[in-house]
C-alpha cells in the first residue's frame, strides 16, 4: 500500500510538471486584436516572438511597426513593446491566471501579425521539497524540454522572419519587371508625342512662318 | 482511525492524478488553450504558414460564461493554401478537426458568428491548435513500445530535437530557393538598366530618322 501511494505521487508528479503550451498563429491587426493565454502556475516562464508579416510600403525602408502590451489578470502592464515590426519576450508570471496579449496597429493598413506565445513549468526547489517523492531527474527533464522549446521558439522566429524577407524579395522581383516595362513603354510614347509635337509645327494648318 | 486517513489521502492523490489526467488530455480543455474573440460581425480568421506532410489538430469550442441562456454558435471553415475546404461546420458550439498538409502553405481557419447574437462585445472562443511535434499522440507511441514514466519522456525528447532538426533542414531550403530569386533579382536588374540605356539610343535615333524624313519631304532641307 506504501509503495502503491509512492508509485501513485511519482506518476501525478511527473504528470504536472510537464504541462506546457505552445501557440504558433497569424492573426490580422486591424486596429487591436487580443489573444488570450492562461497561466497554471505563479512563477511560470512566458516566452514568446512575433513579426510582422504582411506589410506592403511603397517607399521607405522599414515598417513603423505595432505596439504590444502583455496585461496580467489584475489588470497590470507586465510587458509592453512600442513600434517594432517584430520581437522576441520573455517574462516572469507574477501569478497565475488569465493573460492578455495585445497588438495594436496605429496605421489604417491592416497588418498580419505571426505570433508565438510558450508558457513553461519547470518544478522548482519548493515542489522538491514540498513532494519527496519528486526526483531531481525530472526537474533536470523539464530544464532540457525547456531548453529545446528555446529552441524551437528561435526556430519560428527565423521561420517568420523568413516569410517577410521572401514578402519583400517577391514584391522586388515584381516592381523590377512591372516598372521597366512601363519605363520601356512611357520611353516610347514621349519619344512619339515628341516627333508628333513637332510635325505639327510645321504643319500647313498652323502658320508655319512662325517657326 | 489509520485505515480512514489512508482512505481518504488515497481518495484526493487519485482525485489530483484524474485532475492531471483531464488537464493533460483536453477531456475539459480548462487551460490549454488560446482564448480569442470573434466580432458580432466579419469573421476572425487565423492562419499559420505550415510545410508539406505535417499532422495539425485542433480543438475549438465557445465560452458562454456570462450568458448561459444564449448559446452562442460559430460556423467554421478551414481552407488550404490553394482553396481546398478541409473542414466545414455550422452552428456548433465546439469541435474537433485534424489533417495531414499535403501541401506547403498558408493554412487558414475561419470563425464567423451565426445569426443575431445579444452580446455587442462579441464572443469568446478558445482554440487550441497543435501542428507538428505537439500533435503527436504519446499514448499511442507508449502502448505500441510499452515504455513509460521517465523513458517516455525521454523518448519524447528524442522526437523534439529530431523535429528541429527536420524545421532547420526546411528553413536551410527556403533560404536557397530565395537566394536564387535574390540573385535573378540582382542579374535582372543590371539588365534592365543596360537594356534601358539601349531603348533610349534607338528611340532617339528612330526620331531623327523620322524627322530627318520629314524635313526632307516638307522641302526645308
Amino acid at each position: 500500500m506504501e509503495r502503491r501511494r509512492k508509485q501513485i505521487y511519482v506518476v501525478a508528479a511527473l504528470l504536472m510538471s510537464f504541462i506546457s503550451r505552445i501557440y504558433s498563429l497569424s492573426v490580422t491587426v486591424n486596429d487591436v486584436e487580443c489573444v488570450y493565454e492562461y497561466v497554471l502556475y505563479e512563477g511560470d516562464a512566458v516566452s514568446g516572438n512575433f513579426v510582422v508579416v504582411d506589410h506592403d510600403i511603397f517607399w521607405g525602408s522599414d515598417h513603423p511597426g505595432i505596439d504590444f502590451t502583455v496585461t496580467s489578470p489584475g489588470d497590470n502592464t507586465v510587458h509592453s513593446i512600442k513600434g517594432t515590426s517584430g520581437d522576441k519576450f520573455e517574462f516572469k508570471a507574477p501569478r497565475s491566471g488569465m493573460y492578455k496579449f495585445c497588438f495594436h496597429n496605429p496605421y489604417s493598413t491592416p497588418e498580419t501579425v505571426s505570433f508565438y506565445i510558450h508558457v513553461g513549468h519547470i518544478p522548482s526547489e519548493h515542489d522538491l521539497a514540498k513532494d519527496e517523492h519528486l526526483d531531481p531527474i525530472n526537474v533536470k527533464i523539464a530544464e532540457l524540454r525547456e531548453a529545446l522549446e528555446s529552441v524551437t521558439a528561435e526556430q519560428r522566429y527565423l521561420k517568420a522572419r523568413d516569410v517577410r524577407h521572401r514578402h519583400t524579395n517577391e514584391s522586388t522581383r515584381r516592381r523590377v519587371i512591372a516598372y521597366t516595362v512601363g519605363e520601356y513603354l512611357l520611353l516610347a510614347a514621349a519619344s512619339t508625342l515628341q516627333v508628333m509635337y513637332i510635325r505639327r509645327l510645321f504643319s500647313k494648318s498652323v502658320a508655319y512662318n512662325r517657326v | 482511525m489509520a485505515r480512514n486517513f489512508d482512505s481518504r489521502a488515497g481518495v484526493t492523490v487519485l482525485s489530483l492524478i484524474l485532475l492531471c489526467l483531464t488537464i493533460s488530455n483536453n477531456i475539459v480543455p480548462v487551460a490549454e488553450a488560446i482564448w480569442l474573440t470573434i466580432p458580432n460581425s466579419g469573421a476572425k480568421c487565423v492562419s499559420e504558414e505550415i510545410q508539406n506532410n505535417v499532422v495539425v489538430l485542433a480543438d475549438y469550442y465557445v465560452l458562454n460564461e456570462e450568458h448561459p441562456e444564449h448559446q452562442a454558435t460559430v460556423s467554421v471553415r478551414v481552407t488550404s493554401p490553394y482553396g481546398n475546404n478541409l473542414h466545414h461546420n455550422e452552428n456548433v458550439t465546439h469541435g474537433l478537426f485534424a489533417f495531414t498538409t499535403t501541401e506547403g502553405g498558408n493554412y487558414l481557419a475561419c470563425f464567423t458568428l451565426d445569426g443575431h447574437q445579444e452580446p455587442a462585445t462579441g464572443v469568446t472562443l478558445s482554440l487550441d491548435w497543435k501542428t507538428g511535434i505537439a500533435a503527436k499522440d504519446w499514448d499511442s507511441v507508449a502502448k505500441k513500445e510499452k515504455i513509460e514514466g521517465v523513458e517516455l519522456e525521454v523518448r519524447k525528447l528524442k522526437d523534439h530535437a529530431e523535429a528541429i532538426h527536420n524545421n532547420l533542414l526546411y528553413l536551410k531550403q527556403r533560404e536557397a530557393d530565395m537566394r536564387e530569386v535574390s540573385e535573378k533579382t540582382n542579374g535582372r536588374v543590371a539588365w534592365f538598366s543596360v537594356m534601358s540605356l539601349g531603348v533610349c539610343i534607338v528611340v532617339s535615333v528612330l526620331q531623327l530618322w523620322h524627322l530627318k524624313r520629314f524635313f526632307h519631304k516638307k522641302k526645308l532641307i
